[in-house]
């Protein structure tokens, strides 16, 4: 074998590390990505927008956009046995968002909703952005089971947009996952002003009565309930709903408080943690600036205005029918969305500005649980349907 | 059969424990392991096996030198018999038997003589371990030693074969046909009948013929997406059909707890009715009592105090009636009573020797 100088030694494998630097692979989509990640992180920072999410995403996408040369270094998220690529299965087999809504049951409360049960309905009603997305991601000329999976961003809730994107259209997941939760952060942006629209200002005036207290005997059956209604009309929903009422009845038997703890707090941060980054890690360029990634994003904005008016004309068009004490503030509508508080938060925000002792908080809560449950509910019948 | 012997392992470590009378709540423990005992025992003979199921035969003519055909490991093509795990789960289909022997449905023949007729498809190679879907083809050759993918008798061609697939038992019969005689190139194929929504056998023709792959080319997914596409091109029947299943999974629910809620508050407004009415009932005979009292200027004082007692105690009795009237100081755990730590040793106290 030939042998070289040392110094040409040197030069060769110099010259050869410099072709796998990221500054001799980057391309200019690459940096646009990371400008965007840079721009999630400085949202979460300095704007306060959903922080827990948007953190993890933005670094994730810079990270997923840090050019290498593809050596089969296994250091990339789409290479087989990377690091990345093993937290990404998570994603992938759509084994994080049960394991978050293990966490969102072992979190919530379900008293509100148990205290006036009518509000089911509004969370139900709200399940129409999934539905008028799809129509519309159809019209764009999407197949179904692609526009199924854009319109579950209808539901704000980012597991279920992950869960059912994985199985029907896996190779919009990144940018279905991504536009969920960036507009879940822009919650309180989008609402507000749809909600004014669609109300008067006497609407906005309706004072509810506060709520009953609930038993404990209550608590604990609405999961065991819950679960059995949902799942037996509804078996595809198995992994979002049995997850979300077993976190629930850990919560509630009082007697899993560890558990109950673990789930919704431990657990649920590193799943968020995983989830987060490795959505973010996703959005490779290549993969993710694509014009049915602006398509993506244009569905997802109609999906959650759909949403948001539908709640709330939902309670307009209920309160036909119920007596003059019992009406509902149509404020609450919007909280018909999965976007647990902030929905809910939004509520109170503008039943304040109407009125400045009006309190909807706790009544917002009750469509917003709902809207959990029936997203999940709305992605188990897509699933069933186009899978 | 693994999980079986763990089970029966455990309850014989059970019965050791018994024996020796070591301080544990034998009765549970006993009554654990025969539940578990049992349960295994339930799950060893659900192993799954019933998912296999005969897929596809092919029965070479012996006359056919042409050499054409599905080959094995030595590059020789002839009959096979493709077997398919139906399950969405992984399968072993080891100590499994295939025959095509008609005799082994004899009923009257005990398992050993039943399994002396039929060729075992042996342990300890990674093929037989079927993934969801997925199929093994073996070579009716009558050339067992071969290895794992050869049965120890043949196909005939020209006339009618019974084969068969049963359980590592040699009782359980997991699925049998009957192939009737071929045309030449031409394989027995088990294919799904959307009409009949059963599966039938069919003849595939010399171009259908799949061995180690599906029979039918075909995806659900696709077709259900396709449908879709095809009867529901803007999407109004999905929404409709969604939307109406949404409504009926919360409606069930409103309804529910709507009533339930009721009866809870009807239960509530009941023991206060009962509550109110027990005290005034206690009103109603203290005031008899002081009057009586009054009447009787002050003679046994003692008892009308007592009953007046009485009567206060029943009111703030009934009162609250919501509580349970019982003091308690919720248990808090920690790892100082936890039993996983309990197993290590107490720390002892030493009273500090405070002269040195």
């Amino acid at each position: 074998m030939e042998s070289v100088s040392t110094m040409d030694f040197i030069a060769t494998k110099f010259a050869d590390f410099l072709t796998y630097t990221g500054f001799a692979n980057v391309e200019w989509p690459n940096l646009a990505m990371i400008v965007v990640g840079a721009f999630f992180i400085w949202l979460a920072i300095k704007k306060d927008f959903e922080p827990l999410l948007l953190i993890p995403i933005g670094l994730g996408i810079i990270l997923g956009n840090i050019p290498f040369k593809a050596a089969g270094l296994e250091i990339g998220l789409y290479e087989d046995n990377s690091v990345l690529n093993i937290f990404y299965q998570g994603v992938r087999q759509g084994w994080y968002p049960p394991l978050v809504f293990l966490g969102i049951g072992a979190m919530t409360d379900f008293s509100a909703l148990i205290a006036n049960p009518k509000l089911m309905l509004v969370g139900a009603a709200a399940q129409f952005g999934i539905f008028g997305a799809y129509i519309i991601a159809l019209a764009l000329g999407f197949e179904p089971n692609q526009a199924a999976g854009i319109a579950i961003i209808g539901g704000a809730d980012g597991p279920t947009a992950i869960f059912l994107s994985s199985k029907l259209s896996p190779n919009l997941m990144g940018a279905i996952a991504v536009c969920a939760y960036s507009y879940m952060a822009l919650v309180p942006v989008i609402q507000p002003f749809i909600m004014r629209a669609l109300t008067t200002k006497k609407e906005r005036l309706i004072r509810m009565k506060p709520s009953r207290t609930v038993s404990q005997t209550e608590k604990i059956l609405f999961p065991i309930v819950g679960l059995l209604i949902t799942t037996f009309i509804v078996p595809s929903g198995l992994p979002l709903l049995g997850m979300l009422f077993f976190g629930n009845l850990l919560k509630e038997s009082t007697k899993t408080t560890r558990l109950a703890k673990t789930a919704g707090s431990a657990l649920n941060d590193i799943i968020v943690m995983l989830l987060g980054l490795t959505v973010g890690c996703s959005t490779q360029a290549s993969e993710f600036l694509t014009l049915d990634t602006v398509k993506i994003f244009a569905l997802g904005a109609f999906a959650f205005i759909i949403a948001t008016a539908s709640g709330v004309l939902f309670v307009k068009f209920f309160n036909l029918f119920l007596p003059q004490n019992k009406k509902i503030n149509p404020l609450i509508g919007n909280a018909g969305v999965s976007a647990v508080p902030m929905a809910a938060r939004i509520s109170n925000q503008e039943g304040l500005k109407a009125d400045r002792t009006n309190f909807l908080l706790m009544h917002a809560m009750g469509p917003n649980v709902a809207g959990v449950i029936g997203s999940a509910v709305a992605a188990g019948v897509l699933l069933g349907f186009l899978s | 059969m693994q999980t079986l012997k763990s089970g029966i392992f455990f309850y014989v470590c059970c019965q050791v424990v018994w024996l020796l009378n070591i301080n544990i709540d034998i009765m549970r423990l006993r009554l654990l392991s025969l539940l578990s005992v049992l349960f295994v025992a339930f799950g060893a003979s659900a192993q799954g096996a019933r998912d296999f199921k005969i897929n596809e035969i092919y029965i070479a003519d012996p006359a056919d030198t042409s050499g054409i055909g599905y080959k094995d490991e030595y590059g020789e093509s002839g009959s096979w018999i493709e077997v398919a795990n139906t399950s969405y789960t992984t399968r072993d289909i080891r100590s499994c038997y295939l025959t095509n022997n008609r005799a082994v449905l004899n009923k009257e023949l005990s398992a050993p003589e039943r399994i002396s007729m039929m060729s075992l498809i042996p342990k300890g190679d990674v093929r037989t371990n079927l993934t969801a879907k997925q199929r093994i083809t073996f070579f009716a050759d009558g050339h067992v030693n071969r290895g794992t993918l050869h049965t120890d008798f043949v196909l005939e061609a020209g006339k009618e074969n019974f084969i068969a697939l049963y359980d590592g038992n040699g009782v359980t019969l997991l699925d049998s046909v009957t192939v009737p005689v071929l045309p030449a190139g031409c394989s027995y194929a088990r294919i799904y009948d959307a009409d009949t929504e059963e599966y039938v056998w069919v003849k595939a023709q010399p171009d259908e013929v799949t061995p180690d792959a599906p029979n039918e080319v075909s995806n659900a997914t696709d077709d259900k997406v396709k449908q879709f596409k095809d009867n529901d091109p803007y999407g109004i029947a999905m929404t409709v059909m969604s939307m109406a299943v949404v409504f009926s999974c919360l409606l069930l629910l409103y309804i529910f707890f709507h009533v339930f809620g009721w009866i809870i508050n009807r239960m509530t407004m009941l023991s206060r009715v009962k509550a109110i009415k027990k005290i005034h009932e206690s009103a109603a005979k203290v005031v008899v009592m002081a009057k009586d009292g009054a009447e009787t200027k002050g003679i046994e004082m003692e008892n009308y105090v007592a009953a007046i007692a009485m009567a206060l105690h029943e009111y703030q009795g009934y009162t609250h009636d919501v509580e349970s009237g019982v003091l308690t100081i919720r248990h808090e755990h920690s790892a100082w009573d936890s039993k996983d730590h309990g197993l290590r040793q107490q720390p002892v106290h030493h009273p500090v020797n405070t002269h040195n």
